[in-house]
């Protein structure tokens, strides 16, 4: 068990993973309370073009997957504010849309290898000192962001009228939260992969609300359902030599099971 | 007393549809309003539109004195929306932390929880009765203990004026008895404003200060004697309308 830690590839990877699934497991909880849960899925997808445009271009896969995601984020959130188009209706667009782009722009790279293998479905090998560093600030600041903002979106996920009249100015935390959520897809792509990390972002929160706790307190179990998954996950996909975020993502989906026999009543 | 609301030629439409015409009135300081009129006569839209939770036509709207896009003192009014007494049960929200979103924000983005804020919390818990039930998830709760609840929210910011739309819905009538005594005592002893949008004419009757009669457009606002007269209901509902005289409080 304690040798992985010997290698330094495992150090960053566990480091990164502890990271994102703090952080995915705060932004999850008022995604899903939202009823916004494929938000996630989409954005995962669009970040994959991101990944395209930067093996096209040959640059940095994580900084062009945040500015794709970022955009797109922006994108959904303005049509289903402003255009009150259905939620799920805008998701189905770009979810599909996306995934079209990126293969369009993958075969115009002629790139269909390994390395897109490890951004669909996450490696511990792919997390670099860079990325390490770049998860770690990210990390810290889009915590401090959650924390200054808990309360009121709470507010929103629960009421998003109420919040309006008591003054929370609704509009603009929601593009906050898709942002946050966008990039917390966009540096979760070398662990966990584009099309895995949605899971991870909403699995540990629906187990969580399986406990019928109130809101601290299902955050809080949500954040341990993800803490555990992801080192559970990087622990056996060391072992066993199996793709990173497809592990991470079995081993929540245990958690869940465990969560519906644990509360079968409820 | 100074006005809290003013409606100048208020006029919504959307499409080709008119909701809103030519809506004027102006609610006082200290007065128990109820809006009255048929399902789908604009009622709960007028109070969002009055609100800024939905962009009308034409007209002005002041809330106390100040244009509504221009207003910021948003903790001076509690609203309790229609939808409250049936929201989503799985809602992972203990009474505490439901009432406690009340003091999330009034001027600032970044909320701290004070001793003041505290105290607020516990006070406006005890108010409503709900002190007993923090613990509990607001989705486990009966209608009334719900209806409390969400009142004690608006309530914990310590408001000038309160917004309830429908807030009796599926309340049995035991429990609106008690829920209207409140609302009584707060508009009474708290000089609390406030503004129901009910159906329960002949309830409110005994306590509001003044009805607005509400189909498309403002039919009529004055006091409840009136405006409750068998021929104005028959004219507001399009039925024929029999008035039944009721008890009074006092």
């Amino acid at each position: 068990m304690i040798e992985m830690f010997e290698y330094d590839f495992m150090q960053r990877a566990f480091l990164a993973g502890i990271i994102i699934s703090i952080i995915s497991a705060i932004a999850g909880s008022f995604v899903v309370l939202k009823r916004y849960s494929l938000l996630a899925d989409t954005l995962a997808h669009v970040s994959l073009v991101g990944v395209s445009i930067a093996i096209l271009l040959d640059t940095s896969p994580v900084y062009m997957a945040i500015i794709v995601s970022v955009i797109a984020a922006w994108m959904i959130e303005y049509l289903r504010s402003y255009h009150k188009i259905y939620s799920d209706s805008i998701l189905a667009i770009f979810l599909s849309g996306s995934l079209a782009l990126s293969v369009i722009i993958i075969s115009v790279a002629n790139e269909f290898n390994s390395s897109l293998f490890a951004y669909l479905f996450g490696s511990i090998l792919a997390v670099s000192s860079e990325d390490l560093i770049l998860i770690s600030i990210a990390g810290v600041l889009l915590l401090a962001i959650f924390v200054i903002f808990f309360r009121s979106f709470f507010f929103i996920a629960f009421d998003e009228e109420a919040a309006q009249t008591s003054g929370v100015p609704v509009k603009w935390l929601n593009f906050l939260l898709v942002t946050l959520v966008a990039i917390i897809i966009a540096l979760s792509i070398r662990i966990v992969g584009t099309l895995l990390i949605g899971a991870l972002m909403v699995i540990p929160v629906i187990s969580a609300l399986r406990f019928k706790k109130g809101f601290f307190y299902t955050v809080i179990i949500a954040l341990a359902i993800s803490l555990i998954s992801v080192i559970s996950g990087l622990s056996l996909s060391y072992h066993y030599s199996l793709p990173s975020g497809a592990t991470i993502v079995a081993v929540v989906l245990g958690m869940f099971i465990a969560s519906m026999l644990i509360n079968r009543r409820g | 007393m100074s006005s809290v609301i003013s409606v100048q030629d208020l006029n919504l439409e959307l499409g080709n549809e008119t909701i809103l015409k030519d809506i004027s009135f102006e609610i006082k300081e200290g007065d128990y309003c109820a809006v009255i009129g048929p399902n789908g006569g604009g009622k709960t839209t007028l109070m969002r539109a009055v609100l800024g939770l939905q962009s009308y036509s034409s007209g002005a709207v002041k809330l106390f004195g100040k244009p509504l896009k221009s207003f910021k003192d948003w903790n001076k009014i509690g609203y309790v929306p229609q939808r409250a007494s049936n929201m989503d049960s799985e809602f992972p929200a203990t009474v505490r932390e439901v009432v406690c979103m009340g003091r999330s924000s009034g001027y600032s983005l970044f909320w701290k929880k004070d001793e003041e804020d505290v105290k607020a919390v516990n006070s406006a818990m005890e108010l409503m009765e709900v002190q007993d039930l923090q613990d509990r998830r607001i989705g486990e709760l009966s209608g009334g203990q719900r209806q409390r609840a969400m009142i004690a929210r608006a309530l914990v910011s310590n408001p000038e004026v309160l917004v309830l739309d429908e807030p009796n819905t599926g309340v049995d009538m035991v429990v609106q008895q008690k829920f209207y005594a409140l609302l009584r005592e707060l508009n009474k002893k708290r000089n609390i404003t406030i503004i129901l949008i009910t159906h329960d004419i002949g309830v409110v009757a005994d306590d509001i200060k003044s009805i607005f009669r509400v189909n498309q457009t403002l039919l009529a606002s004055d006091t409840p004697h009136e405006v409750l007269s068998c021929d104005d209901m028959s004219e507001l509902y399009g039925i024929h309308a029999h008035l039944v005289d009721g008890h009074s409080h006092d």
